[in-house]
């Protein structure tokens, strides 16, 4: 019994010590999003986000992140945009105020550079995303992690009715990610 | 010497009267995309017809340019004799403002939609650069000036033409019939 116990606070203890807790400076951080519009691009980012990061590059398998985005916050270039993105037909910002990235699973692919597969929910969607990273600057106290990942806006229904030909508006978005975190 | 493609001392060549009709075309249907497609609401239509007035503007400020090229080193016809000195005098005033209007036009609207963060695509085939990052106060400031530059347009092509058909109707000399495709005066 006696020893079943240490197994089990060796095990609580080790997973803590192994990938800590991080936190996100956020005036150092950026979520950003590439769509296109008739052949050219526009931008815009999400500048308020929660991130719960329990990273470590010696302990991939005990790695877990979960960022939430406040999508009341999302900015385009184009003040109506802006707006428009919040409406019923895009995020709907009323009915689903936030977009969670959950990720629990992450690969090394090279020197530096890793590979995250989670889940990314917007609206009532729920799918799954593979994002690559590079992790630099990276120290015992302080981590820079910048990445993109290509989703399909239609696969989480992000512009309804007409919106959802791509002709005007393409399916595909890139987002861009830096996040700056120190322990 | 029945095609002149160069303007002579009483006649325009071949090369004018292509431009000056291929812009007649393209600025009067530039002005009413324009008007009909700024009061729409946000909707994949109004974002085509963006796209489409944002080509076809790119390719009207390569043509103007060329078209000054052309107008520079091949001197237009004279004027009629027996003008008065104020004809003459409204008649380069408003052709110098045309020029001007069919530069600044393009370049105000390429300006807008750098100042938007919509850079302009023309037909997909090349993206024009960015020429100032996006910026509200001067999206709004090249926003106006392209509207108050439309209405000038519009006022100064209705000039043009009245006058044209005035030479023509009412002087009967041959300002309008040499400015005419497939006519010689």
């Amino acid at each position: 019994m006696g020893k079943v116990l240490v197994f089990i606070f060796s095990l609580f203890f080790a997973g803590s010590a192994m990938a800590e807790n991080w936190k996100v400076i956020p005036q150092e951080s950026k979520i950003e999003f590439k769509a296109t519009q008739n052949h050219s691009p526009v931008t815009g980012g999400f500048p308020k986000f929660d991130a719960e990061i329990n990273f470590s590059p010696e302990d991939l398998a005990g790695s877990n992140v979960k960022i939430t985005v406040d999508l009341n916050e999302i900015t385009a270039s184009y003040d109506e945009a802006s707006k428009t993105l919040k409406t019923a037909d895009w995020f709907a910002v009323d009915v689903f105020p936030k977009a969670v990235f959950e990720a629990g699973s992450f690969t090394k692919t090279a020197t530096n550079e890793y590979e995250a597969v989670g889940d990314l929910t917007i609206r009532d969607k729920k799918v799954p995303v593979k994002l690559k990273f590079t992790l630099d600057d990276y120290s015992a106290k302080a981590a820079t992690a910048k990445g993109s990942t290509m989703l399909s806006r239609n696969a989480f229904g992000i512009g309804q009715g007409d919106w959802q030909k791509t002709d005007v508006v393409k399916d595909e978005v890139e987002v861009t990610f830096t996040i700056k975190a120190t322990k | 010497m029945d095609f002149m493609l160069r303007n002579t001392r009483d006649n325009y060549g071949s090369v004018a009267k292509f431009f000056h009709w291929l812009m007649a075309l393209a600025v009067i249907f530039m002005l009413a995309l324009g008007l009909y497609m700024s009061g729409l609401s946000f909707s994949p239509d109004k974002l085509r017809l963006y796209g489409l007035h944002k080509s076809i503007g790119a390719l009207i400020l390569i043509f103007v340019t060329l078209r000054l090229i052309w107008r520079f080193t091949n001197p237009a016809p004279v004027l009629p004799e027996g003008l008065s000195a104020f004809e003459k005098f409204a008649a380069s005033a408003v052709h110098y403002m045309l020029y001007s209007i069919m530069f600044l036009m393009p370049l105000t609207g390429w300006l807008m939609s750098s100042a938007t963060g919509f850079p302009v695509s023309v037909f997909g085939f090349f993206t024009l650069p960015d020429l100032i990052k996006p910026d509200k106060a001067l999206q709004h400031f090249f926003a106006t000036a392209h509207n108050y530059i439309a209405y000038a347009a519009i006022g100064l092509i209705s000039l043009h033409i009245l006058a044209a058909l005035k030479h023509h109707f009412i002087d009967k000399d041959n300002i309008l019939r040499r400015m005419l495709p497939w006519v010689r005066s």
